[in-house]
């Protein structure tokens, strides 16, 4: 399944390449994600807690960073697999000033199997949707200062 | 299929329901059509389960002022066929008996299919066109929610872990006012891959009130106000509907997937949104 | 509904006597694999592959093994040395790769087994599968077979990169000649897409060992238990008189369960290990995953024709999309589709190459029609391509290259000989029923309203009654043992193995008629391999046409039998037996089958050079095939906003020769219909471009349901087939080919002015919106 989308964050260039690449914040960031270690040089073990309403499964996986270009690209590979079946994503960020902010484009594939691509078709591309726009809407979040 | 081993409780009121829900931890059961078949599946794992269907109380059709209140529990057979609910709200029982097929009308229930939210479930669409309330009930408080606020995002709504619904609240029909659901089924689930619940009353050769629900289209269903403005104070000719309707999927990212494109599922929508006018008016 | 009373004067073949089989169908008392209990009964759970290409780095077991109530967990290793899941089908170029129960370092499809546990539990058994660790190295997959033959398509199997599984070639005269000659030649690219054959029944088997005597006994959810026998005792090393295969009640099996499955074989492996009996039952998730899947073509057509509408001839490529491994009779499948291809016309040139081609998927295998609906499709497609390229009506076109009554037995291209028939008339009949010219005119009329009427007609020819034994590698034959109890009762054993066909029924109305006694004397028994002599089984819509022909004629020999004991007693040298009595020529004095009976097995005397007791068996194999014919027409409705089909009419009018009994014969055109309209309409198999399969449940897979099928019209001619002595033809299988051309001839009829000539299956709303919106508003 091919996913693409683009999300105008509040930050500038440079400050948004480095948060999207830092740990702790993809950590609090990623939609079910419990735990993000590092485990070599730009790749990290990851555990998560897919959740939607009544569906949940628990996942390990790995998320690799590639291809820095900084401050204007990289590629994010995700990958996890669990019970009820695995999961692979594989996307290019692209990220542009606008607007006084930063513009970060994504384009990718996401491939599932098992349990949940087998009876989950009809919700696969809604589910990718919204996670990916939970994933940015808690980026954005996280990366505004509390305003007093 | 074979679910996860989990802990079973059946209340027997409403009250004793919320305490067991008050950890947030348990899941509600209602009728079944939903959670079941995901646990079997095991893509739902709840370590406990607490099941309304014993609680006389959620089951009541009761009309209170100018509202219908429908009980959570209230099954689509018995929304479908209640002379009380087709007199005052028809258009719920009619959306009703367009769901699933007879075995799932006789167990699902109102409250299930509203808490579920499948993005392509039939009730929602209604419910938005009705500006139906939610009644959330946890262990020491209350609450109602408006149908706009209720339905967020694919299977998410504002219910929250200790909350269950305990009953809808619709608006009595006015006189005058005509309802119709037109949906085109998935053939194989049953479910809509678009269906449009409309209500329209015309005063003095006008449309004077308008409001049209969608469900299948979008990841959650939605009020159509984009139609709904175009259409009141029109006549209703077949040329304002048709240019209503084609205003249905105005600001909508359309669902794709095997059955239907977005592309073709926003067609159909326009199609069945001017048809479901057409048959209220 | 009408019932008849019967008694023995009456005859029964041809009366619509109600199913014997339902009373205990519908009260819940009839016994299916998940109903057997046996006293420490243990469960099999199976770890399947999500990966439709992969290699296993490793499993851990440990998990599983430790779980409280898990006794084992098995792995490709601890099978290695058992024997293969078998293909029966030669072919002179055929690739068989060996398909191991369990993978061993790889994994080739989405569903594939890669290790079982067992426990004495099955809610522990479906909790420890989660705990397998199955390590997989995903590699490249192919789906789609035309994708899977391109240059650099990953291979299913390394030592075939051209992923061919096999070849096939069949022609019959001239047809380079017939192109030559062609005044028009017609082309298309006609799918049939996979299936999945839905029976109501998931597999299951239970097995159970006795370690005293070394004897395994095994019940499966099968079509043919002989056969099952002899294919698992080869494949587990046990001697084949140590098994007993019984088949319980079968909850439908519409070709899927002619099989040796992995899992049968896996769970009589497990009882042999552990001694204790195993019970593995397949959830419907998993049925969709690794049960057989249907149909499977691309077929590409060329239809040859003079401008008067004669059809010189046919040239026909087939590829086959296989799945990962072949199964019991996957080879065959494309090679009956090719006996096919002429349909009931007359032309005499016929060309026909035909692929089968590995896929990472679930291998297919013979569904309801097996073959002959893919042909029956293409070709009535075809004809209406023709017709509307000629402008010419296809009933006409039709008639005019049907093969004339006069020709029969009629030799085809293809080297098989139809037995019987008269195609115009069944035609003829079809459309004076449903008022063809009257329809056309109002499709005119709807046209002119800017509506989309269209009127579908199919003709077909099967084949079927298979069959005589050089067309099956299990032989062709069928049996029949009929035995008088002392008290006069009868019991059939036959060899068949019937599993929703009504068989108890029909088999009873012949033995009534063939006997003369009442129908409630007689029981039908059927699918133990310790008590029926010896079978082949159910498919092919045989049942009737060899297993019932088997059965008269063993009735036949027995009456001869009855005879001398009825001479004995009556002392007389002339006498004859009919009804139920046994009477003397010349005094008129009878005596009772009864009373026969009872003299026959208790004595105290028998006659001269006699045996003792009535119990007669035959074992008879057929000279021909049999072939039943038919012409359904539909008229359809498309909802030219949004591309929805309403089916108006259905009237199916078949002849499957004699009729033995109208209400199943009714109910098999019904159930038949209604999956050949699936096919049209609504199913289809779907894997998606990683070959994860995405139908896997009800949820998107569309079975039509009850409230989808159209009231269907039936009617009937009735020519007997010379082939066997009841004149019966075969009817199991007539409803699905015919369905499929006719409801898709239909929508594209309503679609024909706006220059629509094929759609491909199904015929969602989406694809046909999008013709109608291409062709303008015409």
């Amino acid at each position: 399944m091919k996913i693409s989308g683009s999300r105008l964050l509040d930050l500038d260039q440079e400050q948004c390449y480095r948060a999207l690449q830092d740990p702790s914040v993809l950590e609090r960031c990623m939609p079910g994600c419990r735990s993000l270690v590092r485990v070599g040089e730009d790749t990290y073990a990851m555990k998560m807690k897919m959740a939607l309403a009544s569906i949940s499964g628990l996942f390990d996986g790995k998320v690799r960073i590639a291809d820095r270009n900084f401050p204007h690209s990289f590629r994010l590979l995700v990958e996890g697999s669990g019970r009820i079946g695995f999961l692979k994503g594989d996307g290019l960020l692209q990220l542009t000033p606008e607007n006084g902010g930063t513009s970060v484009g994504y384009e990718g594939e996401v491939r599932v199997g098992g349990t949940i691509s087998a009876v989950g078709q009809r919700l696969m591309d809604t589910t990718s949707k919204m996670m990916i726009k939970r994933f940015f809407d808690k980026l954005a979040e996280s990366l505004t200062p509390p305003q007093q | 299929m074979i679910p996860q081993e989990f802990n079973y409780s059946r209340p027997g009121t409403v009250q004793e329901a919320v305490d067991l829900l008050a950890d947030g931890e348990a899941k509600v059961l209602a009728g079944g059509m939903s959670l079941i078949p995901l646990m079997k599946l095991r893509l739902s794992a709840p370590e406990h389960v607490v099941d309304l269907g014993r609680i006389p109380d959620l089951s009541r059709i009761t009309e209170n002022g100018g509202s219908l209140h429908l009980g959570a529990l209230l099954t689509h057979h018995q929304v479908a066929t209640s002379a009380l609910v087709q007199e005052k709200c028809p258009l719920i029982a009619e959306t009703a008996s367009h769901i699933g097929d007879a075995q799932v009308r006789n167990m699902g229930t109102l409250g299930g299919s509203a808490a579920h939210a499948d993005p392509a479930a039939d009730y929602p669409a209604a419910l938005c066109a009705l500006e139906a309330k939610v009644r959330l009930v946890r262990r020491d408080s209350e609450r109602v929610v408006g149908i706009g606020d209720f339905f967020v995002d694919a299977l998410t709504t504002a219910v929250e872990p200790e909350e269950i619904i305990t009953e809808l609240i619709l608006p009595v029909e006015e006189a005058g006012t005509g309802v119709s659901y037109q949906k085109l089924r998935q053939p194989a689930s049953g479910f809509a891959i678009v269906g449009v619940a409309a209500r329209v009353r015309k005063d003095g050769g006008r449309v004077a009130m308008a409001r049209v629900g969608v469900t299948g289209l979008a990841a959650s269903a939605y009020r159509a106000t984009g139609v709904e403005a175009l259409l009141e104070g029109s006549e209703g000719s077949q040329a304002d509907v048709a240019a209503a309707a084609a205003a249905v999927d105005e600001g909508i990212e359309a669902i794709s997937d095997l059955h239907a494109s977005s592309d073709y599922r926003r067609h159909v929508a326009r199609v069945y949104t001017a048809r479901a006018i057409q048959a209220a008016l | 509904m009408e019932t008849t009373v019967t008694k023995k004067t009456e005859r029964l073949i041809g009366k619509p006597i109600r199913r014997r089989e339902d009373p205990r169908l519908i009260t819940g008392t009839a016994t299916y694999v998940e109903d057997i209990e046996l006293p420490g009964m243990h469960y099999a759970a199976v770890v399947r592959s999500p990966h439709p290409a992969a290699d296993i780095k490793g499993i851990d077991t440990g998990a599983a093994e430790q779980h409280p109530g898990v006794v084992a967990v098995y792995t490709g290793k601890d099978i290695d040395h058992l024997g293969a899941v078998p293909c029966g089908i030669s072919l002179p170029d055929l690739r068989i790769p060996h398909h191991h129960l369990l993978a061993q370092d790889r994994v080739y499809y989405v569903g594939h087994p890669v290790a079982v546990v067992v426990a004495n539990d099955r809610y522990i058994a479906a909790d420890a599968v989660d705990l397998v660790e199955v390590e997989y190295e995903p590699t490249d997959s192919v789906s789609e077979p035309e994708e899977a033959l391109e240059a650099g398509a990953p291979a299913v199997h390394a030592e075939w990169p051209d992923n061919v599984a096999f070849t096939h070639h069949q022609e019959g005269g001239d047809i380079e000649k017939a192109f030559a000659e062609a005044d028009v030649i017609v082309k298309e690219r006609i799918v049939s897409q996979r299936l999945a054959p839905s029976a109501m029944e998931p597999r299951g088997t239970v097995a159970s060992w006795n370690s005293g005597d070394e004897s395994l006994t095994v019940y499966s959810s099968t079509q043919i238990p002989h056969i099952l026998r002899t294919l698992m005792a080869g494949v587990l090393g046990l001697p084949e008189h140590k098994l007993r295969v019984i088949a319980p009640e079968v909850g439908g099996g519409f070709g899927s369960k002619c099989e040796l499955y992995p899992e049968e074989a896996l769970t009589a492996f497990i009882a042999m290990k552990i001694g204790k009996p195993v019970k593995w039952v397949l959830t419907r998730r998993d049925e969709f995953l690794a049960t057989i899947h249907g149909r499977g073509h691309i077929d590409y057509y060329e239809l040859a024709a003079k401008k008067d509408g004669t059809m010189l001839g046919l040239k026909v490529k087939i590829i086959q999309d296989v799945g990962s491994f072949h199964m019991l009779l996957t080879p065959a499948m494309p090679t009956l589709s090719v006996l096919m291809l002429p349909g009931l016309y007359r032309f005499k040139n016929v060309h026909a190459d035909v692929v089968g081609v590995f896929t990472h998927r679930m291998a297919t295998d013979l569904y309801r029609g097996a073959g002959r609906p893919e042909a029956t499709h293409g070709i009535e497609r075809m004809v209406e391509v023709l017709a509307a390229e000629l402008g010419m009506d296809p009933v006409e076109l039709r008639t005019k290259n049907f093969v004339p009554p006069s020709d029969f037995p009629y030799d085809t291209p293809m080297g098989v000989s139809y037995d019987s028939g008269n195609y115009a008339a069944i035609l003829e009949k079809a459309v004076q029923t449903v008022g063809y010219s009257q329809l056309r005119e109002e499709q005119q009329e709807a046209r002119r309203q800017g509506r989309l009427m269209g009127i579908g007609i199919a003709t077909y020819g099967e084949i079927c009654a298979f069959g005589p034994s050089p067309a099956l590698p299990t032989g062709g034959w069928e049996s029949a043992t009929v035995k008088i109890e002392p008290s006069g009762q009868v019991t059939v054993m036959t060899g068949v193995s019937p599993h929703g066909q009504g068989s108890q029924t029909t088999f009873s109305q012949i033995a009534a008629d063939e006997l003369g006694v009442d129908i409630d004397d007689i029981v039908v028994t059927h699918g133990d391999t310790s008590t029926v002599q010896h079978g082949v089984g159910t498919f092919g819509s045989r049942n009737t046409a060899v297993g019932g022909t088997a059965l008269v004629l063993a009735i036949r020999e027995l009456k001869e039998k009855i005879e001398t004991y009825g001479a004995m007693l009556l002392e007389s040298d002339d006498v004859s037996y009919a009804a139920g009595v046994c009477t003397c020529n010349k005094t008129g004095k009878t005596v009772t089958l009864g009373e026969i009976a009872m003299t026959s097995w208790t004595g105290p005397t028998y006659p001269a050079n006699t045996q003792p007791g009535l119990v007669a068996t035959n074992y008879w194999e057929p000279p021909n095939f049999a072939f039943p014919f038919g012409a359904h027409i539909v008229v359809s409705e498309v909802d030219r906003d949004t591309g929805e089909v309403a089916i108006q009419r259905y009237l199916a009018v078949d002849d499957c020769g004699k009729v033995i009994n109208p209400l199943l014969v009714d109910g098999q055109v019904h159930g038949g219909v209604a999956q050949g309209l699936g096919q049209a309409l609504y199913e289809q198999v779907v894997y998606d471009d990683t070959g994860q399969l995405v139908t896997g449940e009800y949820m998107d897979y569309a079975l039509p349901k009850a409230a989808m099928v159209p009231t269907i019209e039936t009617d009937r001619t009735e020519t007997p087939s010379p082939v066997n002595p009841l004149g019966v033809k075969g009817v199991g299988e007539a409803g699905t080919i015919a369905a499929s051309p006719a409801v898709v001839n239909s929508v594209v009829d309503a679609l024909s002015h706006l220059g629509v000539r094929h759609i491909d299956m199904p015929l969602t709303p989406e694809k046909i919106w999008k013709l109608v919106q291409q062709g303008g508003s015409a």
